[in-house]
């Protein structure tokens, strides 16, 4: 069993796995049908503004887990399908921005600025294609960073890394995101600690149930599944129907404007979008391999980056970036689409979600069993199969088939889904909401899951009221066992040195990092404000 | 001659008649036995219960069980994990659900035993009906070959030496027989408590554990050379490396002997409870289905117990629990 056989088998596992159907005396698997469907979902989902990709990640992953069971033959087809929606989605959400000055998904907000002028002067279907080059291109490069990337990454890890360095590289990763996500560190420290405190609540060694009260309910903790979405799905629903309250649906007039000219991407155009689109996707990818900061950030400093280099390269008569450039739309779509494939560097490699999408694909993977991530899955081992190495190359292949669907039917694809914006928000969010209770349900088949699920939807709305992100608080759930299981084994390891956090010097550096993150970043934000 | 001859046919023919009626004997027999089982169908799906972390070679074993088990029989099972507070969480969730069949778990019978002991939780074997053990564990002590360790006595050495030893354990109980072992030979191991013997060998393979418990998942790697079995934590030597030291062999009293077992809530009707337990047999001591082959690759074998004796094993189980905790708190 070399390497070549791992990748080889991966592949088999999505091109001849369980067939669905055969086109032409070709076998079609189930995989394959469930990336097409997953992407052609996503570009929906992203082009309706108040949807996003982990709304429909959520829903559909309880579902898919229930059409699919639990053994190990699910992870492809399920996973396949998320990370279709995630690729969809991120070039669905520059429609709307483009279309009608309204950014599907919060990323696709620098997209507004030079998409809805190219509209206005009647480009509409050339901004939507630049979007759309520059976004599968910039997903493309991150994926292909990510597939190099990945093992090599685990390996070292495994190599160099002791318990009580595997212990600090946690603690380092909740810190950062802590300190970069949302507002202020404050806030993220108070979100992270909140998730693990609710991932505490009946874990743990001891027999007897912790932080239960003495509650049955609570004994075997909360579902991770109620904690996820309640506080991610819920809680951003309450908030929005809050806002659509409040707001008494202003229903303006959608503007229509006409096509003019020629709408077409020439090779002409393509060389000089390149520059940009390389630009931003490396500066993409670099921010998707460190977990927590979003694609967001990526967007605009890949615009940034992008403007400093119009202003000096500019054709004369060409439009200001910000007035209708399909050089800011390239910039901006290459960089927050080239987070998705890196946000998966730290997942598969350390089991350490970066981002919604990933929180959900790691859901995925304890949900259905079977696949561990984390750097055990890159074992290359020579003897006999190693399960999850296989699973890991089926789903980079999954990316890889994700891809060309991208570059073949999604521009079509895409162009066709200015429908979206029509999709009404009070309809919608009842039933965003209602999906997920019984998503929840199907999945957790107890009543109690719904009033956790309610509950967490609460405290997310809360969090949202006084600006607190939520997306900590669900890394921090997540990563809350793993913490305490590594620090608990790096304890006894060391023969019970209390230090252990501190005496070695791996552990020591990256904690003093840890620390460093949230000071700087605390005092950085005092001085903006 | 010719005589003879014919003499020899009717004796031939005699023959073949008892044992024509011997075979259709035997047939009636199966049949009634099938007959017998086929009374009994679950009155809906049943929920399993696993009490393993997903992915692993118990989990794998539930899973396969199941799976032969709606091939065979056309009963549709809904497999679940409910893992943690080494089976507990199981044996809680299981103890109130109908005892009709319907719902079923699967734990080891340290569960039962020591773990319950330990808890206090208000449980005891009696809150359940034991269906049937299906495999012992293989447990072995095994470390990777490429410490240089030969023998358990190398390991003790290198102990003795002053090199700081990571034992890694995946209950409480063989945390408790770790440092007993430790205390028999005059060292102390850093004992680290891992999730599973999957976890035991992910951390043995990457360099976080030097030693560890391993109940069977070892199988390849020792076959391989990777791995190595210094000792057998059973009151038995491993089928896998036979001369390996047992652990009366280097002076601790107590053993890890122990099962996976199927249970059910307790006061499961006596149809369930046989219809379930034989099913479950007849395909783990079937080598041509999957979890058969399972078990023989890494478990070292099916080892059966149901009815009655079960009962009695997972009672005295949890009667002798409390010797050990005394002797590990010495």
């Amino acid at each position: 069993m070399g390497t070549l056989d791992y990748i080889w088998m991966g592949i088999q596992a999505v091109f001849q796995g369980p067939e669905l159907f055969s086109l032409f005396g070709l076998p079609i698997s189930v995989t394959i049908v469930m990336i097409l469907a997953g992407f052609l979902t996503g570009i929906a989902v992203g082009a309706t503004p108040g949807l996003a990709g982990p709304i429909a990640m959520a829903i559909a992953l309880p579902i898919l887990i229930s059409v699919f069971g639990y053994t190990p033959d699910a992870l492809l087809p399920v996973m396949g399908f998320l990370i279709g929606v995630m690729k969809g989605a991120t070039i669905g959400g520059a429609v709307p921005a483009i279309l009608f000055n309204t950014p599907g998904t919060p990323d696709a907000f620098m997209t507004t600025l030079d998409g809805y002028p190219m509209t206005q002067r009647g480009k509409a279907k050339k901004a939507l294609r630049v979007a759309h080059f520059a976004s599968a291109s910039g997903d493309t490069f991150s994926d292909i960073v990510l597939i190099v990337c990945a093992p090599f990454l685990a390996l070292l890890v495994e190599a160099y890394l002791d318990l009580p360095e595997k212990t600090a590289l946690l603690i380092l990763s909740l810190s950062f995101i802590a300190a970069v996500i949302g507002g202020s560190p404050a806030k993220g420290l108070i979100s992270t600690g909140l998730g693990l405190l609710a991932a505490y609540v009946g874990t743990g060694e001891d027999f007897y149930p912790r932080l239960s009260m003495g509650s049955p309910s609570l004994s075997q903790g909360f579902p991770i599944a109620t904690a996820v979405l309640g506080v991610l799905i819920i809680g951003a629903v309450l908030k929005e129907l809050e806002d659509l309250w409040r707001r008494k649906r202003d229903s303006g007039e959608i503007p229509a404007h006409k096509d003019e000219g020629d709408q077409r991407l020439h090779g002409a155009d393509i060389r000089r979008l390149l520059p940009y689109v390389g630009r931003s996707a490396l500066i993409g990818t670099a921010i998707g391999a460190l977990p927590g900061i979003g694609s967001t950030l990526a967007a605009t400093l890949g615009y940034t980056v992008g403007r400093a280099r119009y202003a000096k390269k500019k054709r004369p008569g060409a439009p200001e970036f910000g007035k209708g450039a399909s050089e800011g739309i390239a910039a901006t779509e290459a960089a927050n689409s080239s987070v998705s494939g890196a946000n998966l560097i730290p997942v598969l490699s350390l089991g350490i979600p970066g981002n919604a999408a990933a929180v959900f694909l790691i859901l995925a993977a304890e949900s259905i069993g079977g696949f561990n991530p984390g750097p055990s899955v890159f074992r290359f081992t020579t003897d006999s199969v190693n399960p999850e190495l296989v699973i890991a190359f089926g789903l980079f292949t999954a990316m890889m088939v994700a891809n060309v669907l991208n570059w073949t039917i999604g521009g079509l694809f895409m162009r066709s889904m200015g429908v979206m914006i029509r999709v009404p928000k009070h309809i919608l969010l009842p039933s965003v909401l209602l999906l997920t209770l019984t998503a929840i349900y199907v999945q957790e088949t107890r009543m109690e899951a719904i009033w956790f699920a309610v509950g967490f939807g609460v405290l997310g709305y809360l969090m949202r009221t006084v600006a607190i992100s939520p997306l900590p608080f669900v890394i921090a759930f997540i990563l809350g066992g793993k913490l305490e299981e590594s620090a608990r084994q790096a304890f006894a390891a060391t023969g019970g040195d209390p230090w252990f956090l501190f005496t070695n010097p791996g552990a020591a550096l990256l904690m003093a990092v840890a620390f460093a993150v949230i000071v700087f970043s605390a005092r950085k934000t005092k001085e903006v404000a | 001659m010719k005589q003879a001859l014919e003499k020899r046919m009717n004796w031939e023919d005699f023959m073949k008649r008892i044992i024509k009626a011997g075979i259709a004997a035997m047939g009636v027999a199966v049949m009634a036995t099938t007959a017998l089982a086929a009374d009994w169908t679950p009155p809906g799906p049943i929920k399993l219960m696993i009490g393993f972390r997903a992915g692993g070679g118990a989990d794998t074993q539930a899973r396969l069980i199941a799976e032969e088990l709606e091939a065979r029989m056309g009963w549709k099972f809904i497999p679940e994990q409910v893992t943690g507070k080494g089976g507990l969480n199981l044996a809680n969730a299981l103890k109130d659900q109908p005892n009709d069949g319907t719902a079923i778990g699967m734990v080891v019978t340290e569960t039962l035993g020591y773990n319950m002991a330990a808890a206090n939780a208000g449980m005891t074997p009696e809150n359940f009906t034991g269906l049937t053990t299906t495999a012992g564990f293989q447990m072995g002590v095994v470390a990777r070959t490429d410490k240089g360790w030969n023998s358990f006595e190398d390991m003790i050495t290198a102990a003795k030496g002053g090199q700081d030893i990571r034992f890694g354990a995946m209950s409480p109980k063989l945390a408790d027989l770790a440092y007993l072992l430790g205390k028999a030979q005059g060292v102390d191991f850093n004992i680290v408590n891992v999730k599973g013997g999957k976890g035991v060998m992910n951390g043995v393979n990457a360099g976080d554990l030097d030693v560890g418990f391993m109940a069977g998942i070892q199988a390849k790697g020792v076959e391989a050379g990777d791995l190595i079995n210094l000792a057998s934590a059973l009151s038995e030597p491993l089928v896998q490396t036979p001369d390996a030291p047992t652990f009366a062999d280097l002076g601790v009293e107590y053993s890890a002997d122990g099962y996976f077992v199927f249970i059910g809530p307790a006061g499961m009707p006596d149809e369930a409870r046989d219809a379930l337990s034989k099913a479950i047999v007849e395909i783990v001591s079937d080598e041509s289905t999957k979890a058969g082959g399972l078990i023989k690759k890494a478990f070292g074998g099916v080892s059966v117990i149901s009815g009655d004796d079960l009962t009695k094993l997972l009672a005295d189980d949890y009667a002798n629990a409390g010797a050990l905790m005394d002797a590990a708190s010495e």
